[in-house]
C-alpha cells in the first residue's frame, strides 16, 4: 500500500502571474523502504557530515591533504593508535549497550555515568577491602560492578514505574550525586596514602584484567564482545527480546495481549545500569587501575549517541562504538599535533549525529516534485 | 422566520463507506433544531461540512440563502458558524482567555500581548456573565471540570462571532443537572435571535428544548418534525428505522452460565462513574449482545473485561471453573481461551511497526507454543502465521515481515481475528469488531463469531451497530449510563430495544 498523501506541502514558488506552470514540493509518509536503500541514505549523510567537519577542520588549520592520513591511516594502521582506538572502545560498547537496552523500552536513561561511577565504586571496594582470594579477585570485581551500576538504575526505574517520575530528570541527576559521592570518597576514605592525590590506591595486578600482547585493551575488547553478543541473544534470540519490542511498538497493545510490560521495561533498565557498571569495572580494571575522579566524563553522552546512530541494535552499537572510539582517539592526535581544542572533537561528533539523525526524515518521508497548472 | 443555514443534496464518503448519500438540512434564525440519528445515521458527518472541517462530495449549502463553498473551518468562522465538538479542542496547560485567543486570533484589537489579552478577558467576562456562565478567564483549562470547558468553548466560538452554533452531542459528558442548564442557556440563546443546531441521540432533550427536529439514518435526511407535534414513540421509530423480523436461525440451547459479570462499577473521580454497576452472565453457545448509544460505557465495559489498561475498577468477573478474572494477567487469561478483540484496531488490537508474524505470535508466545524463554522458535512462528493468514484470508499480505500498519481495515481485523482464534476460545470479548469494514469484511467477522459460538463459546458482542446486534445475537442487553438497563431474548422487537436505549433519563 502507498503512502498517506500529503502530510506538508512547501511552495516552490512565489505565487505567479497568469496560468503558468508551478512547481510544488510534497511530502509524503513513507512506510516502508528497503535496507539496502536507507544504509545508502545513512552512508550519504555521514559523507555529508564528515565533509562538513573536514572543511571545519581544514578552517581550523589542519592542512587538508593530512585529514587523511591522520583521521584513516594513523588512528587505524598505526599499533600503539589501533590500541587506543581499542582501549578506548571497550566501556564505549559496554555504554553504548546499557543506553540500547534501556532505550529498547522507551526509557530513557540519562544515568549511565552514574551507574558506571557505581560499578566502578563497587569494583575499587572489593579492592580496597581486600575481599575474596586473588584468583577470584577480578570476578568478584566484576559482579560488584554489575550488582551496584544495577542497584542505581532501580532508583530511577522504581520512581518512574510507581510514581511516574520522569526518568530523563530523575537519572541525570542521580549522576550528579554517584560523581559527588566518588569524590567524596576519593579526597578521603579511599585517598591512596601514597601520594595524597585524590585517587584510590593502585590495584594489585590479579585486580587489573590481564595483559595479552602486552597490554589490556585485547581483554577489554573480548569481555565487551561476549556482552554484546549476550546483548544480542537478548533482544534477538529471546522471548523478551520480542516482549521488548512491543514494549517498544505500542505498550497499550502489548499489555492487552498479556506481554507483561512493566516487567520489561524493570528488566531492561535493570540491564542498561549492569552495563554500565560493567562499563565502569572495565575502566577502573582495565585502563586507570584504581578509582580516579573524573575517569567517567564523556561516557553517558557517547552512549546516548552510540545506541541512538545505531538505532538501538546491540551489533550495530558495537561497531558504532569502534567509530566513536576511533573518532576521539583520532581527535586527541589532533589536540596533540595541531593545536585543536578538544572541544572541536566533540562538534565533530554532533555535526555526524545531526546528519545522521536528519537521515531518518529522509527514510521516513519521501519528496515528491508536483508540477501543476497554477491558475 | 428566516434561513440561517441550509445543506441539500449532501453526500460524503470515507475510504469507500459512503457516510453520506443524500443529506438535507434547514435551521431558521431563532430555532433550536435537534438532529437525531443513531451512531454512524452521519449527523457528526454532516455538521462537519457545516462548520467546515469536511468537503462535501456532491451538495450544496446555503448561508442566509446565500450559497457558499466552505474553505476551511476559518471560512466557517467568517459566515458565523461554529462548532462545539464532543471532544473538546482546548489546550490545557493555558488558560480560559488564552485559549479564546488561540481561536480568533484576528478578532482582536491592537497592541501588546498583555493588553491584547486584557481586552479579550473583559469581553470573556462580559460574555459569561450575558450567557449566565461563572468562568474565571485566568483559569488554567486542565483546573475546569468538564462542564466548565464545554462552556469555554461555547464563549470560544461565540466571541468569534458565531450566531449559527453547533453542538455535537453536547450532554453525552454531562450529569443530568449539567445537561439541564446548558440547554436552557442554548435555548435562550436561539430565542435571542441566534441558531442553534443540537446534534443529540436523547429523545429527552429533543422534546423538552428543541423547536425543530431532523431525523437522520443511513447517511440519509428521514424527516423534519417539530418534537412538540409527535410521540416519542414515533421519533423512536424514524430513528430506528421499521423493524424488520430478525432473521430466524437454528440455535440450540445455551449451555451452562461461562462467565459472570458483577457489580462491575469504576470511580467517581472526574464526573460521573462511567460503568455503575454492570451485571450480566455470558452462557456457554450463545452470543450476548451489548447496545446502547456509544459512550454510555461500553468502552469502559470493554477495557475491563479485556484488561485493557490497569483501570481499576470495583466488582466481579467470575469464569466459571476458575474463578474471580479481576485481578489476573492478560497473559493468564489468553491461557484461560479468553479471546478479546477490541475496538482500536491499530491502537490496541496490533503493533503496527511490528511484522504481520509477530503480530500473530505474540498471543501464543507465552505458553511455549513459539520455543522456550531463552529461544525464540521464529521458523515456528512463521510457519503458523503463514497458515493462519491463509485460513482467515487475510489479504494484502505480501511478506510475513511486512508491517502490520500496512494491511487495510478488514485485513487488519482479519489478523486480530486469527490470532484470537488460534486457540478454540471459551469466552470471545468482541468490541465493534466490524466497526469500518467493507460488506465482505464484516460478514466475514461475523461468521467467525457465529462459528465460536457453535463451537460451544460465550460471546460477547458489544456494539453500536443495531442492525449487527439484532442479525447476530442470541440475547441483547442494552447499556445506558453504564448500566445495562434492558435485557431481550431474540426475537427481539427492534422498536423496544430502541426506545430502552434512549429512554433512559
Amino acid at each position: 500500500m502507498q503512502a498517506s498523501s500529503a502530510v506538508l506541502a512547501a511552495n516552490g514558488s512565489p505565487a505567479s502571474r497568469g496560468p503558468l506552470t508551478s512547481r510544488r514540493y510534497a511530502l509524503e509518509l513513507r512506510q516502508q523502504m528497503a535496507w539496502p536503500k536507507q544504509a545508502l541514505i545513512l552512508a550519504i549523510s555521514l559523507a555529508i557530515g564528515f565533509g562538513i567537519s573536514a572543511a571545519i577542520l581544514v578552517a581550523a588549520g589542519v592542512p587538508a591533504g593530512e585529514l587523511l592520513n591522520e583521521f584513516v591511516l594513523h588512528t587505524l594502521f598505526d599499533l600503539q593508535s589501533l590500541q587506543a582506538v581499542l582501549f578506548q572502545a571497550a566501556p564505549m560498547i559496554l555504554v553504548g549497550l546499557g543506553a540500547t537496552m534501556a532505550f529498547r523500552a522507551r526509557f530513557w536513561n540519562l544515568g549511565l555515568e552514574g551507574q558506571m561511577i557505581w560499578g566502578a565504586i563497587g569494583a575499587t571496594a572489593i579492592s580496597f577491602l581486600d575481599i575474596g582470594p586473588p584468583a577470584l579477585r577480578l570476578p568478584l570485581m566484576l559482579c560488584m560492578a554489575t550488582a551496584l551500576g544495577l542497584l542505581w538504575a532501580l532508583a530511577p526505574a522504581l520512581l518512574k514505574l510507581r510514581l511516574g517520575v520522569n526518568e530523563i530528570i530523575s537519572s541525570l541527576m542521580l549522576n550528579y550525586i554517584a560523581g559527588n559521592f566518588l569524590l567524596h570518597l576519593v579526597y578521603g576514605a579511599w585517598k591512596d596514602p601514597k601520594d595524597s592525590f585524590p585517587y584510590s590506591p593502585q590495584f594489585r595486578s590479579f585486580e587489573r584484567l590481564p595483559e595479552w600482547f602486552g597490554n589490556t585493551a585485547p581483554a577489554a575488547i573480548a569481555l565487551a564482545l561476549v556482552v554484546t553478543a549476550l546483548a544480542w541473544w537478548f533482544v534477538g534470540i529471546s522471548r523478551a527480546g520480542l516482549y521488548l519490542r512491543f514494549v517498544d511498538a505500542n505498550p497499550r497493545m502489548a499489555h492487552a495481549v498479556g506481554v507483561p510490560v512493566r516487567r520489561m521495561i524493570l528488566s531492561a533498565v535493570l540491564l542498561s545500569g549492569a552495563l554500565s557498571g560493567v562499563a565502569g569495572f572495565v575502566v577502573v580494571a582495565g585502563q586507570e587501575g584504581r578509582l580516579t575522579q573524573a575517569f567517567y566524563a564523556g561516557y553517558g553522552v557517547s552512549g546516548v549517541l552510540i545506541a541512538f546512530l545505531a538505532r538501538n541494535n546491540p551489533l550495530a552499537a558495537t561497531v558504532v562504538a569502534l567509530l566513536v572510539a576511533a573518532l576521539f582517539v583520532a581527535g586527541r592526535n589532533l589536540q596533540v599535533f595541531y593545536q585543536i581544542p578538544f572541544s572541536m572533537v566533540q562538534l565533530i561528533q554532533a555535526i555526524v549525529v545531526i546528519c545522521v539523525a536528519s537521515s531518518d526524515f529522509f527514510i521516513r518521508h519521501r519528496i515528491r516534485a508536483v508540477v501543476s497548472q497554477a491558475g | 422566520m428566516a434561513t440561517a443555514l441550509q445543506l441539500t443534496g449532501i453526500a460524503k464518503s470515507f475510504d469507500g463507506f459512503k457516510a453520506l448519500s443524500d443529506a438535507h438540512f434547514h435551521a431558521r434564525w431563532g430555532e433550536v433544531h435537534a438532529l437525531l440519528g443513531e451512531n454512524g445515521a452521519g449527523k457528526s458527518s454532516l455538521m462537519n461540512i457545516a462548520a467546515g472541517l469536511y468537503a462535501p462530495e456532491a451538495g450544496q449549502m446555503w448561508v442566509d440563502d446565500n450559497p457558499v463553498q466552505l474553505t476551511g473551518p476559518r471560512d466557517a468562522a467568517r459566515h458565523r458558524i461554529g462548532m462545539v465538538h464532543q471532544h473538546f479542542k482546548l489546550v490545557k496547560p493555558f488558560t480560559v482567555a488564552e485559549n479564546i485567543m488561540l481561536g480568533n486570533p484576528l478578532a482582536l484589537g491592537e497592541g501588546s500581548h498583555r493588553r491584547r489579552l486584557g481586552q479579550l478577558e473583559a469581553q470573556i467576562r462580559a460574555k459569561a456573565q450575558e450567557l449566565g456562565f461563572d468562568i474565571d478567564p485566568r483559569q488554567r483549562i486542565e483546573h475546569l471540570s468538564i462542564a466548565e470547558q464545554q462552556r469555554v468553548e461555547i464563549l470560544k466560538v461565540l466571541l468569534a462571532g458565531a450566531r449559527i452554533l453547533i453542538l455535537d452531542e453536547p450532554t453525552a459528558v454531562l450529569t443530568d443537572k449539567e445537561a439541564e442548564r446548558l440547554l436552557s442557556t442554548v435555548h435562550a440563546l436561539a430565542h435571542s435571535g441566534a441558531a442553534v443546531v443540537l446534534v443529540t441521540h436523547k429523545m429527552a432533550d429533543v422534546k423538552t428544548y428543541a423547536d425543530r427536529v431532523t431525523v437522520m439514518r443511513g447517511g440519509c435526511t428521514v424527516k423534519t418534525v417539530d418534537p412538540k407535534q409527535v410521540a416519542m414513540a414515533e421519533l423512536v421509530q424514524l430513528t430506528v428505522g421499521d423493524s424488520i423480523a430478525a432473521p430466524v436461525r437454528g440455535r440450540s440451547p445455551p449451555g451452562e452460565a461461562r462467565l459472570r459479570v458483577r457489580g462491575v462499577r469504576t470511580s467517581e473521580a472526574g464526573g460521573r462513574r462511567a460503568l455503575a454497576g454492570v451485571d450480566l452472565t455470558l452462557h456457554a453457545g450463545e452470543i450476548y449482545g451489548l447496545a446502547g448509544v456509544g459512550g454510555n460505557g461500553q468502552s469502559e465495559l470493554a477495557a475491563a473485561l479485556m484488561g485493557l489498561d490497569d483501570q481499576l475498577f470495583e466488582g466481579e468477573l467470575v469464569l466459571e471453573g476458575f474463578g474471580d478474572l479481576a485481578r489476573t494477567s492478560n497473559a493468564e487469561r489468553r491461557a484461560l481461551q479468553i479471546a478479546a478483540i477490541p475496538a482500536d484496531r491499530y491502537g490496541i488490537a496490533l503493533a503496527g511497526a511490528l511484522s504481520v508474524a509477530e503480530n500473530f505470535g505474540v498471543g501464543q508466545v507465552h505458553d511455549g507454543r513459539y520455543g522456550p524463554t531463552w529461544r525464540l522458535n521464529a521458523k515456528r512462528m512463521q510457519l503458523d502465521a503463514r497458515s493462519a493468514v491463509a485460513q482467515f484470508d487475510v489479504q494484502g499480505v505480501r511478506s510475513l515481515d511486512q508491517k502490520a500498519a500496512l494491511l487495510s481495515g478488514g485485513n487488519a481485523q482479519k489478523l486480530v481475528l486469527a490470532r484470537e482464534f488460534g486457540r478454540v476460545p471459551r469466552v470471545v470479548l468482541a468490541h465493534s469488531p466490524s466497526r469500518g469494514l467493507d460488506v465482505r469484511a464484516s460478514a466475514d467477522v461475523h461468521a467467525r463469531l457465529l462459528a465460536a459460538r457453535d463451537a460451544g463459546a460465550a460471546v460477547l458482542l458489544i456494539s453500536e451497530d443495531l442492525d449487527e446486534v439484532l442479525a447476530l445475537t442470541d440475547r441483547v442487553g442494552v447499556m445506558a449510563r453504564g448500566r445495562i438497563v434492558a435485557e431481550f431474548e431474540q426475537p427481539a422487537d427492534r422498536l423496544s430495544i430502541g426506545q430502552a436505549m434512549v429512554d433512559h433519563d
